[in-house]
């Protein structure tokens, strides 16, 4: 059971309060809030690497949670269903601010934006270990097309069929964009130890 | 297979799906072993990202006060919507058009008045209406026939209305030519309207006769003397209709 479906003590269930929210139930919107929040924002942070704007977005996405409640028939989990509202209205967001939600295939990438290729070179690796916060700050160093992309897919799970319907790609743009990112992170990752170590 | 020919493939089969010869490079590549083995683990550390942050308690403060915004909007839209039952009068025409239609199509008659039930108590009381709605109605069909290109031509006509609304203009008799000069009219403007017009004209003047008949029959008759009066506004009501639609 996920701590989304846990009764909490005399409070109520998610299902108790998706229908009491539907009827429009104040008490339920913030049970609903609060099995939600921390996948809520922590997708939004990870989407725009930016705290006031992973907050508005937040409130944003719990708005329209509570605005369009009554559509939610539970063909699909509660949580699939708010997710996928939490992340198009981040993608909305990027949008709006002319972000790139993806990378076009065909783009000329900066030298800075693109992960160094490394064809046969004596490699230092990542040892498999990666500290938790160093990948955090990598992946908001990431480029937002980039980030997008692999927040999706590594971060939140979902498929690439389903990343190029809601961003608009194709799937192999949305394989070619993953790769680029892990691979820019691994370069992130590896220049961030390498200066960590280099401290006295 | 070299490193550059593994590395071209390798975003389609990081995640499985190797043949034996991208195994076999694998194998003896410690630099593409490396390079697989850390893309996994940065894929695999990032899933632990997931709901991993919280949010600020602004951020739940921020939707009560939306919520409660919203509510508070919503309870002003019924309050004033409540307000708003039944507060508007459809315009007479709208009841004149559909008895019209409803007479051409037949679902309604003149109902059969029965003379021991019709009411006579009371219709001296308010005979002297009728010359009053006739003075008003001469009036409306003037203003309407103001708008007829050949208005000495049509109020030429005699008509052969009751005694009691004598000074009601021709147009409102049954048949006469005003009803030929307004289907001109009609036809000259938009053509396709003619044969409506003049259906309708055709089932009011029918009106018209039914009503002036029960009047002629019993000119004390109070009931027989409204449905003259509304028989007369639904033709005023028609020619108003048809100049209005067939003005430039």
């Amino acid at each position: 059971m996920t701590d989304a479906k846990k009764p909490q003590g005399d409070r109520l269930s998610e299902a108790e309060a998706i229908e009491r929210a539907k009827q429009g139930e104040a008490e339920s919107f913030e049970v609903l809030y609060h099995l939600h929040k921390r996948r809520v924002y922590s997708l939004c942070l990870r989407m725009t690497a930016n705290t006031a704007e992973a907050e508005d977005l937040t409130q944003e996405a719990f708005l329209q949670l509570f605005r369009k409640i009554a559509t939610f028939r539970g063909e699909s989990a509660f949580s699939t269903w708010l997710h996928r509202m939490a992340v198009n209205v981040v993608l909305m967001h990027l949008r709006k601010k002319g972000l790139p939600v993806v990378p076009l295939e065909d783009t000329i990438e900066s030298e800075e934006e693109a992960p160094r290729k490394e064809l046969g070179a004596p490699d230092a690796q990542l040892a498999g270990s990666v500290d938790r916060l160093q990948l955090e700050r990598a992946i908001a160093n990431l480029p937002p097309g980039y980030r997008s992309v692999f927040v999706l897919h590594d971060v939140e799970g979902y498929e690439h069929n389903e990343i190029a319907a809601m961003v608009g790609c194709s799937i192999g743009n949305s394989k070619s964009q993953l790769h680029k990112a892990r691979m820019k992170l691994r370069e992130l990752l590896k220049t961030s130890r390498a200066e960590k170590a280099g401290r006295p | 297979m070299n490193c550059a020919e593994f590395q071209r493939v390798l975003p389609d089969i990081i995640g499985g799906g190797r043949s034996a010869e991208q195994e076999g490079h694998l194998t003896s590549c410690s630099a593409c072993s490396g390079l697989v083995s850390d893309l996994n683990t940065i894929s695999q550390q990032a899933r632990l990202l997931q709901a991993s942050e919280e949010p600020s308690p602004r951020v739940w403060s921020s939707i009560q006060v939306a919520l409660q915004q919203v509510q508070s909007d919503l309870d002003l839209i019924a309050e004033q919507a409540w307000s708003l039952q039944a507060s508007e009068e459809p315009s007479p025409r709208v009841w004149n058009s559909i008895e019209i239609a409803l007479r051409q199509e037949g679902l309604i008659r003149q109902p059969q008045r029965d003379p021991v039930l019709a009411p006579r108590s009371w219709g001296w009381t308010r005979a002297w209406l009728m010359p009053v709605a006739a003075a008003f109605l001469v009036a409306f069909s003037l203003i309407i026939y103001q708008r007829v290109p050949n208005r000495t031509a049509l109020s030429a006509q005699p008509g052969s209305t009751p005694n009691f609304l004598a000074g009601l203009p021709p147009v409102m008799t049954p048949g006469t030519s005003e009803d030929d000069q307004l289907l001109e009219t009609v036809a000259s403007r938009a053509p396709a309207m003619r044969a409506t017009y003049a259906a309708n004209l055709e089932s009011v003047n029918d009106y018209i006769r039914d009503a002036e008949e029960s009047v002629k029959s019993d000119p004390n008759d109070e009931e027989a003397q409204q449905y003259l009066m509304a028989a007369y506004e639904q033709k005023a009501m028609v020619y108003e209709m048809a100049l209005d639609r067939s003005l430039p």
